[in-house]
């Protein structure tokens, strides 16, 4: 059957669960091990990150966005796009090295894979998703408590799934060829430009819109500026980006996973 | 019997590809651009429980490959493992890997603990016990970065073996710590396997291969070599490694007379003298007379009595014979200075003319561990009233 090899994955990962929690909790604790505030670290980066963008377009520069824009501070509409790259770029950075970082553990003890990965893009949600949560209660009331914030969690869920296989896929690649890690890196630096994180897809030259759909964080950064920007329902389009990203790399991860399972542990 | 590991036809390939731009061409196209390595090559043994299969051969020879590959950190290319059901399985291939350094020794049993599938009740539980064995009360809440490696190694030691497993693989681990640890380690594993543990030991250790395994599989080049009772497969070994050693070097016969260490801090005991009597002149000194006599002297801490070994070997050839104290029922004399001696006399040594080398062992009470050796630090030559061509003059009876 088509995915097999990813099913059997997911299967392998709900078995392990309890081992999951137990590995995403210590490697949580370990970030902030020996530091005096603890766990306030993990949170006052991207916090701090949120209220510098705040302070510096929207109270000292007062920068406003043209028509076609869901807003017209700047500030407001770059924290909607930004809280979700940053929790992106970690994601995907953490889960791209996961494996190689785990090399002497898989070497030694006969554990799935697949834990690391997941635990690189669990620690993030730990992180995010009560900042994204801060975020709908600061944004909420521009739009009076839009009933189509009920469709956040579904956003939020595919998201996550997208961002699971990204981080999983690149993990597996990274180990074949350390390139990767280079690569990738250099994409993370610049992909904020090449989304509608930083301007508004209306600002974009008319023939390269198209270049936006490209960068697999488009269509969540657009349904989660509709949800708190405007409190609309996400377009068609967010969905079908969503969607088609999810697949594609449904299809390449599966297709990783059968050609690496024998040898991966070797390559770490 | 109860089966409790079998392995079938058991290979293991790995991928060479010329560069890491070819591994990733294959794994994105699905193409073969690699060479292929057969590490291990259509293996097939069984064991019952309770029994112990010792994996011995050159290096390369697929020996970790083989425990890995049945521990489950690598996944083979063809063949069946079959672990007897749900059992426990436990590897100790190399310790103290997972240990984080900035968390404490007791926090570090929990997560390691997770890993080898312990549940945090069952850690909670057993964590006493763990921490009482590795010795390390006073230490157990400091950071495991102000462990020594020694220190790290034992409180591993002492989880993974924290639950009886069903299935025990162990790579070359049995030289943890100090030599009062080790020989908890191996009384440890000695008292599993006579409750029922199936044990895979593969270690360079002839000595504890011997008093722990019944049985023994020799690797070469990934294929087996020699399958069966332990005395075999290790005489047939040693027959390769001697032809090995002979062919490496020509002056293998001029090995240091001795390889006698000094007492260093952590060590139980050390041999101090072995004299071998009645020799005339010579280089090596000829054996003058019938009866072969080997004095062994040692020193050892606290008031344990010890237990000595002797090896009589051809200097280039075949081992004759390994006699043993605690073999043979006898117990060392310990003198007035505390020195503890034993002799032993071979009558009418009956080999026939030639060059032979002794080596001396020390052993713990049990004779489980070898606290010290001198290995072929003694040579002489016998001159033997046989004509005839052979090795000895077995005793014999004509009808």
């Amino acid at each position: 059957m088509v995915i097999a090899s990813l099913r059997a994955e997911l299967v392998g990962l709900w078995r392990a669960r309890a081992l999951l929690l137990m590995m995403a909790r210590r490697e949580l604790a370990a970030r902030h091990a020996g530091s005096a505030l603890g766990v306030f670290w993990l949170y006052a980066q991207p916090l701090l990150t949120i209220a510098a963008f705040y302070l510096v377009f929207d109270v000292v520069f007062q920068m406003r966005l043209g028509s076609g824009a869901p807003t017209r501070a700047a500030g407001i509409y770059l924290i909607v796009g930004m809280v979700p790259w940053i929790a992106f770029t970690e994601s995907t950075s953490r889960g791209m090295m996961s494996l190689l970082e785990a090399g002497g553990l898989l070497q030694k003890n006969p554990l799935p894979p697949v834990l690391f990965p997941a635990r690189a893009l669990m620690t993030s949600a730990v992180i995010y998703l009560p900042l994204t949560l801060l975020l709908v209660a600061a944004y909420a009331p521009l739009h009076r408590f839009s009933a189509a914030l009920l469709l956040l969690p579904v956003l939020l869920f595919l998201t996550l799934v997208l961002w699971f296989l990204i981080a999983y896929a690149l993990a597996i690649l990274a180990a074949a060829l350390r390139d990767v890690v280079q690569i990738v890196g250099f994409f993370l630096g610049v992909g904020a430009f090449l989304s509608p994180v930083l301007f508004p897809p209306a600002m974009f030259p008319q023939g390269l819109a198209w270049v936006l759909w490209l960068n697999p964080i488009t269509p969540s950064v657009l349904g989660f500026q509709s949800l708190l920007l405007s409190g609309d329902v996400p377009g068609a389009e967010v969905w079908i980006g969503l969607a088609c990203w999810t697949v594609a790399l449904a299809v390449l991860l599966d297709r990783l996973v059968m050609r690496s399972r024998e040898q991966l542990v070797d390559w770490l | 019997m109860e089966r409790a590991l079998s392995v079938a036809g058991l290979s293991k390939l790995y991928k060479l590809y010329d560069s890491p731009r070819a591994r990733l061409r294959a794994l994105l196209t699905g193409r073969q651009t690699h060479r292929p390595h057969w590490a291990l090559k259509d293996v097939s043994f069984t064991l019952e429980r309770g029994q112990c299969l010792a994996v011995i051969g050159d290096n390369g020879a697929g020996k970790s490959t083989l425990l890995k590959l049945v521990a489950g950190t690598l996944q083979p290319t063809a063949g069946r493992i079959d672990r007897g059901g749900q059992g426990r399985v436990t590897a100790i291939l190399e310790l103290g890997a997972g240990f984080h350094p900035e968390f404490s020794g007791r926090e570090n049993l929990r997560f390691a603990g997770a890993l080898i599938g312990l549940g945090e009740d069952e850690v909670s539980r057993l964590e006493a016990e763990i921490i009482g064995f590795a010795e390390l009360e006073e230490s157990i809440d400091r950071p495991v970065k102000t462990y020594s490696s020694g220190m790290a190694v034992r409180l591993a030691f002492s989880l993974v073996t924290a639950v009886e497993p069903d299935i025990l693989i162990i790579d070359e681990a049995l030289a943890v710590g100090d030599q009062h640890f080790q020989k908890k380690c191996i009384e440890r594993i000695a008292a599993f396997r006579r409750n029922g543990c199936t044990i895979l030991f593969c270690s360079h250790s002839q000595y504890h291969i011997r008093q722990l395994c019944d049985a023994a599989i020799w690797l070469d080049g990934g294929s087996v070599r020699l399958l069966g009772p332990t005395e075999m497969v290790l005489a047939g070994y040693e027959t390769h490694v001697r032809a090995l050693d002979a062919q490496r070097s020509a002056s293998a016969a001029a090995v240091s007379a001795s390889t006698r260490k000094p007492l260093e801090a952590g060590r139980r005991g050390a041999i101090t003298s072995v004299t071998v009597t009645p020799l005339a002149g010579g280089d090596p000194p000829v054996l003058a007379g019938r009866d072969l006599t080997v004095s062994i002297a040692a020193s050892v801490s606290g008031d344990e009595q010890p237990n000595f070994g002797v090896m009589l070997e051809q200097a280039r050839g075949v081992g004759i014979t390994v006699v043993a104290t605690h073999v043979d029922g006898v117990a060392p004399r310990r003198g007035d200075d505390g020195t503890w001696t034993a002799t032993v006399t071979f009558p009418e040594l009956p080999l026939h003319s030639g060059e032979y080398v002794v080596s001396a062992y020390l052993a713990d009470s049990l004779g489980m561990v070898i606290y010290d050796e001198w290995h072929q630090c003694r040579r002489f030559v016998y001159t033997s009233p046989a004509r005839l061509p052979g090795l000895v003059t077995l005793r014999h009876v004509w009808a």
